[in-house]
Formats: structure tokens, C-alpha cells, sequence
């Protein structure tokens, strides 16, 4: 799995730390100020399990809690969860300062593929 | 004092109403904000038997349903710095609640600062308490480990105290490499002004009034490795005033509450193991010859573990202990100067309990509590004292949906 990014992006690589951040639903804004839109699969799909087992390094269920946490105490949102890595390329491409995740072998040129550092 | 709640109450009025009138153009709304407005909410309801006393309603020896929870809140992200919030809360529990709708909380979380390595803000408004690892979201089933949270902790009779508070708090997080550090200071009016906040320190039937100092909140929490270690301190600091009312027993008492708690948890992948300790220093003074005054610590911890048996079946088991006063944990002095029972001073709580996620949305729980003492038991669902069981058993079964 890797990270994929809107065209825009003018970073090609990030700490996990901020990784962990933004998916979070913590970081909202990019440098630059563009607003971040994180995209997900459904907790269910083996995508979202090995994006937050090895990329993210957060078990799942972890993530959904905290996500949990923010939203029923009002201090943060979800994010978007999107049907289909067809659908995550095609809206991680044309959303500015989206961020999102597919298969390294999916990956089309109109995305921007962000490495964790 | 008024003014900074005043306030606090306005802030939360405007941030539900533009929360509200977002949703009215509902779907239209979505659309137009690009799902930056977002509308959520559960609704659970709780069977509760127990073998002697009574826990939310009527449950000795017969099925009490008067524990229900619902909940709506809406939330609307009006820039990456800026997001208002709202949520209301419909909770039935007996004798201390009666499902009236209420804003429980409704705030503007600002963060002006904000990079790669952390951010800083401010939230105003009505706030949730930070207040060990689950009162934020005390009142929501899927949130809590198990049906009721550990009691020693998170006392069902004073929550009113430290639900949420009228007032602002600051936040600083940190995102570093080995983890997130978090520091949040909360200022702000507890909520005094109701029956369910008085009954637990001054007892029924009282005609006078509980007034409160603004109450200053700390917590630092500290999150490793993806949410695998979990540590955090929390202090809070009450200072509630009585009002005598007209020919009242009591008189114009005074109730210092300092909890100070230590919470640890980790995470594996299948399951959890979670601790928290807390030392309650209580100073009770001025409320005459007719009242128990005195100052002492109280003492309460649990450890808790669950079990992931499958994606949708979880399994818990915990042990949880109260002590109103740790230099007479048997209660043995409260029962020589009151002549109330001893074991009204303490609880110590055995649960086993399982839960199943049906769906992502909709989740049944059952769970068992075999206790011995009553500490955490509510006078409104229990007003005769001497007619408390010191050992009682607890079942309860919950059923939670949510969107």
C-alpha cells in the first residue's frame, strides 16, 4: 500500500508521525494552508487493514476509536470512507489537498505518491 | 463568574443553531460542504437486574428499563482552523435522570497554530471534561468498554459534576516520532443546577441551592507507538458552595474536590489492558452538627481486560475498587458517627461482560457484576440506607445503534 496525494501537493514525503496525524483526523492543513480531505476504505476491507497495520503502524480498531473519541465529544470529524480504490484514485486526484491510499500496482500519474519517511 | 458563563452559554447556543440550521437544508447541505458537515448519533437502551438494591430504577429482584441514552450531535468544519460543534443528550437512569434533552455539549474549537509536528487551539463553549480515559464520551455505548464504565472511576450518581463545563479550554499536541503528546487546561462552570448534581453530597429532600467556583482541568496524555501505550494524568479541582434553603438542617457547607488520576493502557492487536488509578482528596466543612464534615482521601482503581475472540465478539473481565476514605476503608468509623452502614463507604466490583458488534452500527452487550458494598449507589433509586444489601449481583443486558 502506499500514500497518494492530490497532483497539488508540493510534498513528496512526510514523517509517519504526521502521517498518523492527518489520518487521525488531528492535522487539517497542509503547509501552504490547503485544507486537508483524508479518504479511507471501509474498516472492513483488507485494504484499510494493511494500510494502518504497515503504513500507519495503528491497529485499526485504534484508529476507529479515536476517530470515535473526537467526533462524539466534538472535537474533530470523520473521514470520508469511499467505496472502491477506482473511486479513492479518481477522488484523490481531482479533491485539492486530498490524501489518500491504494495499491503500490494501482497507482495512476494523476496522483502524487508521498513517501513516509 | 456569570459572565464568562453567560458566555459560554451563548457560544453553545450559536454553534448548535448553526449546526442546526446547516442540517435543515440537509441534504443540500452536505452537498454544498462538501461533506465538511457531518450528522451523527446512537440511541441504546439498557435491561438492568440485580439481585438486592436498586441501579437505574427499580431492578431489585425484577427487570428495570429505565436506562436508556440518546444522543444527536452535529458537527461543521467551517475552516482547517475552525470547527463548530453541538450535541444533545436524552440519558433516562432511574431516580437520577429523566431523559430531559439537553445540550450536552456545543463549542468553537479554534486552531490558529497548526504544522507538521503538532498544533495549539483553543475550544469555547460547553465543554466535555477531560477526565481519565473515557468521560469525553462517557454517554456513548460504543465508546465505553463495557455497559457502565468502571463506577470507582466514573461515578454514574456525580456525573452531572464533571460531564462538561461552561467556560474554554486550551490544547497543545505534539506529533513526534516516538509518539503524540497531548496538554489540554479547561476553565470552566461545572454544572451545579440540578437535583442529580446535589442529591449525591448533600443527601434528598434538601431545599437549599449548590453554587460552584469555576473549575480549573488538566490533562496531559501521551499516546505511543500508533495508540499502543496510552498514559495520561488528569487533575481537577471542585469548590462547591451550599446555599442553605428555607428552614434548612444544614448550613452554608462548603465541598472541596481535588481527584487526581493516573491512567494506563495498552493495546495489542486482539487485546487490551487498561488501568487507572485515582486519589480523591475531599474536604467537607461548615455544614453543622447535622452532617458528616471532615477531610480524607478517597481511593479508586480498576484493571480492566478485553479480549477480541473474533472481529465481532468481545470479552471483558474487570475488577474495580472505591473506598470513600482510605484511612477507614471498611467504613467502620462513618458507621459509628452517622449510624448509616459501613458498606455504604465502599464498592468492590467484579465484572465479566461480552460484547457483539452485529454490525458496525448496531451492537448488543451482556454483563455481570457481583459486588460487595454499595459506595456507588444512588439515594434516589435507594432512599432508605438501612435497607441496603451489603453483597448484591448485577445483570445487565444493552442493545446500541448508531449513525
Amino acid at each position: 500500500m502506499v500514500v497518494i496525494a492530490h497532483p497539488a501537493i508540493a510534498e513528496d514525503s512526510m514523517p509517519r508521525a504526521t502521517l498518523r496525524a492527518i489520518l487521525g483526523m488531528r492535522l487539517q492543513r497542509w503547509p501552504g494552508e490547503t485544507p486537508v480531505k483524508v479518504f479511507v476504505l471501509a474498516d472492513e476491507t483488507p485494504e484499510h487493514a494493511t494500510f494502518s497495520k504497515s503504513v500507519l503502524q495503528v491497529f485499526p480498531q485504534q484508529l476507529r476509536m479515536a476517530w470515535d473519541r473526537q467526533v462524539f465529544s466534538g472535537q474533530g470529524q470523520y473521514p470520508e470512507v469511499i467505496a472502491s480504490t477506482q473511486e479513492m484514485l479518481a477522488r484523490v486526484a481531482s479533491t485539492p489537498g486530498a490524501i489518500g491510499y491504494v495499491k503500490a500496482s494501482e497507482v495512476t500519474p494523476n496522483v502524487r505518491v508521498l513517501k513516509i519517511r | 463568574m456569570c459572565v464568562c458563563s453567560r458566555f459560554a452559554k451563548t457560544t453553545a447556543s450559536i454553534a448548535l443553531a448553526g449546526c442546526l440550521l446547516s442540517w435543515h437544508t440537509a441534504s443540500h447541505a452536505l452537498d454544498l460542504l462538501d461533506g465538511d458537515f457531518q450528522l451523527h448519533g446512537f440511541a441504546s437502551l439498557t435491561l438492568v437486574s440485580t439481585t438486592d438494591n436498586n441501579l437505574f430504577g427499580q431492578s431489585d429482584n425484577q427487570i428495570s428499563k429505565d436506562f436508556s441514552e440518546v444522543g444527536v450531535n452535529a458537527s461543521w468544519r467551517l475552516t482547517p482552523a475552525l470547527q463548530l460543534s453541538g450535541g444533545l443528550l436524552s440519558r433516562r437512569a432511574g431516580g437520577t435522570d429523566d431523559g430531559g434533552v439537553r445540550l450536552d455539549y456545543g463549542l468553537l474549537d479554534w486552531a490558529p497554530m497548526s504544522s507538521e509536528g503538532g498544533r495549539a487551539g483553543i475550544r469555547m463553549g460547553r465543554i466535555k471534561t477531560a477526565y481519565g480515559l473515557y468521560n469525553t464520551t462517557r454517554d456513548v455505548p460504543f465508546t465505553r468498554p463495557s455497559i457502565i464504565l468502571p463506577q470507582s472511576i466514573y461515578f454514574e450518581r456525580t456525573r452531572n459534576l464533571t460531564v462538561s463545563a461552561d467556560g474554554a479550554e486550551v490544547y497543545v499536541e505534539r506529533f513526534g516520532e516516538g509518539g503524540t503528546l497531548s496538554a489540554s487546561f479547561a476553565y470552566g462552570q461545572p454544572q451545579t443546577d440540578t437535583e442529580a448534581a446535589k442529591v449525591p453530597l448533600v443527601g434528598l429532600d434538601r431545599p437549599g441551592k449548590l453554587d460552584s467556583k469555576l473549575a480549573p482541568d488538566l490533562q496531559i496524555l501521551y499516546e505511543g507507538a500508533g495508540n499502543r501505550y496510552r498514559l495520561a494524568f488528569t487533575a481537577l479541582r471542585l469548590d462547591l458552595k451550599y446555599q442553605p434553603g428555607y428552614r434548612d438542617i444544614l448550613q452554608a457547607g462548603r465541598f472541596r474536590l481535588t481527584p487526581l488520576i493516573f491512567s494506563a493502557q495498552y493495546n495489542a492487536e486482539n487485546w487490551s489492558l487498561t488501568s487507572e488509578y485515582a486519589l480523591r482528596r475531599t474536604s467537607i466543612t461548615d455544614f453543622g452538627p447535622y452532617f458528616y464534615n471532615g477531610t480524607f482521601n478517597g481511593q479508586s482503581y480498576y484493571v480492566q481486560g478485553t479480549y477480541r475472540l473474533t472481529p465481532q465478539w468481545e470479552a471483558l473481565l474487570r475488577y474495580d475498587a472505591f473506598y470513600a476514605d482510605q484511612n477507614d476503608r471498611d467504613g467502620k468509623d462513618f458507621a459509628a458517627a452517622t449510624r448509616l452502614p459501613g458498606f455504604t463507604r465502599f464498592a468492590k466490583d467484579w465484572t465479566v461482560g461480552l460484547r457483539f458488534d452485529v454490525t458496525p452500527q448496531f451492537m448488543l452487550r451482556a454483563e455481570a457484576h457481583f459486588v460487595d458494598g454499595t459506595g456507588f449507589l444512588a439515594a434516589q433509586d435507594n432512599p432508605n440506607p438501612q435497607a441496603l444489601r451489603r453483597y448484591w449481583d448485577n445483570f445487565m443486558l444493552q442493545a446500541s445503534f448508531r449513525f
